[in-house]
């Protein structure tokens, strides 16, 4: 066993490429476990968010974490990392003591986690960044240790990560910015690598090439933890999987033994999902059946209904940065009743679309027709859908601010947005905090309840819901759907809804006709076009070679 | 409030001034009396008084106005009979407090205001000035001489008036150049504006910037270093021994002595009006450096003693900024 | 687990760290005050006396030294909720003061009903000009607002000292100073027979203010999401930033220009170089104590009142030098801002997944 674990991380200094033990044998029983968690509790005030958990993670393997939102996965996770100390229980990193927590000790043990938000310092470069985390890339007195950077360098084409290692982080889209994350993480000796939902900003071509560079690093003898809750995700890339409900362990399984029915049942805990929760994914050759109906009449859009005048129009529309993020020319109608899905990679104009769509970017040129409030779930839910100290019901506030409905003389009528804010929270089932709480203090996913569960307060005649199920776990993400998708349907008068996702299951499962975003354009399907394959094909091929995009015929 | 301060003693003033039986002192400053020149005067002449007197003595350093007439205040409730504010930026508050408590005197050096219990200060340090100035125009070869103040405060400019009168009682041609640095402790400031003088020809250079003057000091030894002929004069203290290398003579106020004084004639029950000091009672004089004995020539020093017997006689009235206020003027109840 | 950590026992014991704060301090400086020959019992009990031992020494001295403290406070805290990093309240202070100066001595015939207005008013548009050079600079060309609300500090400070040995000299031409203002102009004692003027209430009413527009109102709801995140607040509230930082920056500087009228009026009555012993930079100090909650900033302000007014009796009576003095109130604040900050962290949970 060639370099086994006798070393300590430290000792392999400098050397970007020491992941701990080389060569281990994925499944060896006898070698010391990557980490152990032995009856680890922790709790926040009176919410128990850990309950006597034991957990084992062994070198080379990929260990899937599992469990609904607020079940415990990411504190679980931040214990492991040493970033929180447990109230009772013991943590093991490679069969030493991880004795009053302590980030650094973690770090010195080996163990790197990246962030469900990253912790990148944006102003600084990729490059900047790695060297942050990575004091072998100083010298003694404080200079650049000479071959660090070629070094980072090899690490990142070992690995098959392509990292833009020279332009500030701020600059980088969602993807690239992961790929510095993971890049940092890995650039020193890593004995456990934690990974805290790391596909939720990925489209699915992007998952599974994350995953081949996660499977890149547990062969080299590295443990490796996914937090996750998709389940198929989970499923194509763990060799073992750990679910947690409320707090505690509920089952640990190797990937043989698992069944997708079996882990929502652990994870769920009540012998399935409510209404709309779809496990097994479909694979529609068209718009779900009971949509189909409604659809008829608005799928082509922009055919000149007369009877539904769109709600929203762009004419050749230029708008963003012309260096980065940008809409090119491009046009759209969106009319009520419809859910119009802009597939497309991270990063090709969808974020500067959705501002368009919602009123907060001016356009450069073109001409913009929109309603006078639009519901907008923005694509980053921390910088810009939420505001952490604020508390729940300010957080909807956003949204009931500016409308007469809310004010009372000079004063913003703060317990009609409470009850508001309470109903919201009742109605998506937001859990772990009230109108009342600080939004801060909810787990990442049912921040994001919060978010859409705002933005469809003011949906009455555009939703643009950027992917809108980013972050939610199994139940969570078919109830928002299902809510969705109910929405362009009820009532007299439904509001149109613009959805742009990565998530293409998503895409096909909801909308009413599908276009793909390239480089700033809009590209409509090909006939019978409505399957996976094809949209991966369409974005990717449009992404990596052609350098201009084909010509947007008129459907 | 009390009830809960009761265990740290909420009988304020029980153990104040007011219970023992010697008189009590207090003194105000603006500026910490740690600066070697006017604050420090003060200082010394509240300890002389405690000293030789018996008197009980406090100091209080404020900061704003504010607080000067809460210190006023807080020492004439306390018990404090005469209470000295060292500075003109005292006048105000001390005319509202001397109105509130008529047993009380304050006295306010360079003060404009007087009243049954108020009492200005008025330093005749332009009579000294006047006497430095008759040794720098004996000694300037080149004709131009300079002074460098702080803030410029009437007490201030006085002074320069008076020295460029005496420069041109002995040069009548004489250039004086003058420049206020808007500051009483920027040492680098004041060493700028000396050196800038020295680059315009002048060789005599007096100061009257406070602690700021060893900025002062050096810009004149720095030009001698570099082989030119300048002289310095000091300002307020004796500083001869600051400086023994480049400076010639200091117009010296002895404010521990004035102060002393005040305090005997309020004991007496003599004080009222204005305390006009001057060369006369010997509280200023201009006081050759005895370390650089040669550098006025004898003849000059003959001269000035004339001068200051003729000022002390009245024959001779040096130029002044008059900034007292008519008595009758300022009654305190206006 | 081996011995318990001192993190440990910090879990265990939450209010062991900010009683070792307290400690520590209490400590340092009465061993400080030993040294210097002080019996720091006797130091301690002057320096509570002096600032609330009777109800004249807590009007007079306390509370009349807070105001300033109050006023300017309230000005920095607003402005930092909408993370307008306002450090020209001393300028805009200074500005305050010689606009209502201005008005006080061009209208000498005015009545206090005529008067008592206009120099607010003035006071307060002279703030508000001084706040939106740093405001428009900021908005139209992007110049960061440390920088300039800093340097327009100096300018208003210039200004001052021109005014006040030119066209505002007092009528003698003697001292660096304006004349008295008219007794119309003056700020009413609040009780007979103390200093304290009706400016100490004008700040209250202030605060209050401050605190419902703040929490209460839209606008003061969009302050706040400025402050806490300006992308959420266009993305997330659909309004644009720039109009609501203007506002801040008017805002603060109404507050920070009333301050130094108030004090003209109230307590120096005439206008001088050197008016301000830097208030509004203390103000940053009392704001962020005060967690930039208006009506926190009252007691804090109260604090640093009470410090000041303590330290000048802790001079008087038992003779601590005024070093001493500023070193034990520093001490003290730091202290206060340790166990402030621990307790905060207490309260803060952490997040959960």
């Amino acid at each position: 066993m060639p370099g086994a674990n006798d070393g300590h991380p430290r000792d392999s200094g400098d050397r970007p490429g020491g992941t701990a033990p080389t060569g281990q044998p994925r499944d060896s029983r006898n070698a010391p476990l990557a980490a152990r968690l032995h009856g680890v509790s922790r709790s926040f005030g009176r919410v128990v968010a850990l309950n006597d958990v034991d957990f084992e993670l062994r070198p080379g393997e990929i260990h899937g974490l599992l469990g609904e939102n607020g079940a415990g996965k990411t504190t679980l996770a931040r214990v492991m990392a040493g970033l929180l100390a447990p109230d009772r229980g013991r943590v093991e990193i490679g069969g030493r003591a991880l004795e009053g927590g302590g980030a650094r000790t973690a770090r010195e043990l080996g163990v790197a986690m990246v962030h469900q938000h990253f912790s990148l310092v944006p102003r600084f470069t990729g490059f900047e960044n790695v060297l942050l985390f990575n004091g072998g890339g100083w010298t003694r007195r404080g200079r650049l240790r000479r071959g660090f950077r070629e070094r980072v360098e090899a690490r990142a084409a070992e690995l098959g990560l392509a990292v833009e290692l020279d332009l500030p982080v701020e600059e980088l889209g969602m993807v690239e910015r992961q790929r510095v994350e993971i890049l940092k993480a890995l650039a020193g000796p890593t004995r456990v690598l934690i990974l805290d939902e790391p596909t939720t900003v990925l489209a699915p071509q992007e998952v599974s090439g994350l995953f081949a560079v996660l499977a890149r690093v547990a062969r080299a003898g590295t443990g490796v933890v996914l937090v996750a809750h998709k389940l198929d995700e989970v499923l194509a890339a763990a060799d073992r999987m750990t679910v947690l409900r409320g707090g505690a362990r509920v089952l640990t399984r190797p990937r043989g033994d698992a069944t997708e029915a079996g882990l929502v049942a652990a994870m769920v805990g009540r012998g399935g999902v409510g209404d709309g929760g779809r496990v097994t994914r479909k694979r529609p050759d068209g718009a779900p059946a009971d949509r189909a109906e409604a659809g008829d009449a608005v799928a082509d859009g922009g055919g000149g209904d007369q009877a539904n005048p769109p709600v929203a129009e762009l004419r050749r529309v230029t708008a963003g940065d012309p260096e980065g993020e940008r809409i090119v020319d491009l046009s759209l109608e969106v009319r009520r009743g419809e859910i119009v899905g802009i597939a497309g990679v991270g990063g090709n104009g969808q974020r500067t679309l959705a501002a368009v769509l919602a009123g907060v970017r001016k356009p450069v040129r073109g001409e913009v027709r929109i309603p006078r409030e639009v519901g907008w779930i923005p694509q980053d839910r921390v910088e810009e859908g939420l505001v952490g100290d604020f508390t729940v019901a300010e957080n909807v506030a956003f949204a009931l601010h500016g409308s007469a409905d809310f004010r009372n003389g000079p004063w913003l009528d703060w317990k009609r947005v409470g009850r508001t804010a309470a109903e919201m929270v009742a109605g998506m089932e937001v859990r772990g905090g009230g109108a009342g709480d600080r939004a801060g203090r909810l787990s990442g996913g049912n921040q994001q309840k919060v978010v859409a569960g705002r933005e469809l307060l003011r949906s009455r005649i555009l939703l643009v819901a950027e992917s809108p199920a980013r972050g939610l776990d199994v139940r969570a993400t078919a109830q928002l759907r299902g809510r969705i998708a109910r929405l362009a349907r009820d009532g007299p008068g439904p509001p149109g809804i613009v959805l742009v996702s990565t998530d293409l299951d998503e895409i096909l499962e909801l909308a009413d006709r599908i276009l793909v975003m390239v480089r700033g354009r809009l590209l409509p399907l090909p006939p019978h076009g409505r399957h996976p394959d094809a949209i991966g094909h369409l974005m990717l091929a449009a992404t990596t070679s052609s350098p201009t995009p084909p010509p947007t015929p008129t459907p | 409030m009390c009830l809960f301060l009761a265990a740290l003693g909420c009988d304020a003033d029980s153990d104040s001034a007011a219970d023992s039986a010697a008189p009590a002192v207090a003194l105000l400053t603006s500026g910490p009396v740690s600066d070697a020149g006017w604050h420090a005067g003060a200082y010394e002449g509240l300890q002389l008084i405690g000293d030789s007197l018996g008197f009980r003595t406090s100091h209080q350093q404020t900061r704003t106005p504010a607080e000067f007439d809460e210190a006023f205040l807080a020492y004439a409730q306390s018990g404090y009979g005469l209470i000295f504010g060292h500075g003109f930026e005292y006048q105000d508050a001390a005319s509202r407090a001397a109105e509130l408590h008529p047993e009380v005197t304050f006295v306010v050096s360079s003060g404009s205001r007087s009243g049954p219990n108020l009492v200005p200060i008025v330093f005749g340090l332009h009579e000294a000035s006047y006497l430095a100035g008759m040794a720098a125009g004996a000694i300037t070869r080149s004709g131009t001489v300079g002074m460098v103040g702080g803030v410029e405060i009437p007490s201030a400019r006085g002074t320069f008036i008076a020295f460029a009168a005496g420069v041109r009682a002995t040069r009548p041609d004489a250039a004086v150049l003058e420049t206020f640095i808007g500051s009483w402790d920027d040492v680098s400031a004041a060493k700028e504006a000396a050196a800038a003088q020295l680059r315009q020809g002048a060789d005599a250079l007096i100061h009257n910037v406070d602690a700021a003057s060893f900025g002062f000091f050096q810009a004149v030894r720095e030009a001698r270093a570099r082989g030119g002929e300048a002289w310095a004069f000091g300002m307020n203290r004796d500083q001869n021994d600051v400086a023994p290398d480049v400076i010639v003579g200091s117009a010296v106020i002895n404010i521990p002595g004035i102060f002393l004084e005040t305090a005997r004639d309020w004991r007496a029950g003599t004080l009222g009006g204005p305390m006009l000091t001057g060369l006369a009672g010997g509280s200023v004089d201009f006081v050759p450096n005895p370390a650089r004995s040669g550098v006025i020539p004898a003849a000059s020093l003959v001269r000035i003693d004339e001068a200051r017997a003729a000022i002390v006689e009245g024959r001779l009235e040096v130029p002044r900024i008059d900034f007292l206020e008519p008595a009758a003027g300022d009654p305190p109840s206006s | 687990m081996t011995p318990p950590s001192l993190s440990a026992a910090l879990r265990r014991w939450p209010l062991l760290r900010p009683a070792t704060a307290l400690l520590a301090t209490a400590a340092v400086t009465a061993a400080l005050l030993a040294l210097g020959g002080h019996h720091p019992g006797a130091v301690f009990a002057t320096l509570i006396r002096g600032a609330f031992g009777t109800w004249d020494r807590f009007l007079s001295g306390t509370l009349l030294r807070a105001t300033p403290l109050l006023l300017t406070g309230l000005a920095v805290a607003v402005a930092f909720r909408a993370r307008v990093l306002n450090i020209g309240a001393e300028g805009q202070l200074h500005a305050g003061a010689l606009a209502g100066v201005a008005v006080a001595v061009l209208l000498p015939g005015a009545t206090g009903l005529v008067l008592l207005p206009a120099t607010l008013l003035a006071a307060a548009l002279a703030g508000a000009l001084w706040a939106a050079v740093p405001a428009a600079m900021k908005t139209a060309m992007g110049v960061g607002e440390v920088i300039t609300t800093l340097l327009m500090n100096f300018v208003a400070l210039y200004l001052a000292q021109f005014l006040v040995q030119g066209p505002l000299q007092e009528a003698r031409g003697v001292f660096n100073q304006t004349d008295e203002i008219p007794a119309a102009a003056h700020l009413p004692p609040l009780f007979p027979g103390t200093r304290l003027h009706l400016g100490f209430l004008i700040g209250l009413g202030l605060a209050f203010a401050l605190w419902l527009y703040l929490t209460r109102t839209p606008g003061g709801f969009r302050m706040r999401a400025v402050g806490a995140s300006v992308r959420a607040a266009e993305v997330s509230g659909r309004f644009r930033a720039l109009p609501v930082i203007w506002m801040t920056f008017l805002a603060s500087g109404i507050v920070a220009g009333l301050a130094g009228w108030i004090q003209v009026a109230g307590v120096t009555r005439r206008m001088y170089e050197g008016l301000s012993p830097g208030w509004g930079y203390t103000a940053i100090a009392v704001a962020l104590l005060a967690r930039l909650h208006p009506l926190w900033v009252i007691p804090a302000a109260i604090l640093f009142g009470a410090l000041s007014a303590g330290g000048g009796a802790m001079q008087r009576e038992a003779g601590v030098p005024e070093v001493w003095v500023r070193g034990i109130e520093a001490l003290v604040i730091l202290a206060v801002l340790a166990v402030d900050q621990t307790a905060r962290a207490r309260a803060d949970g952490g997040g959960r997944d």
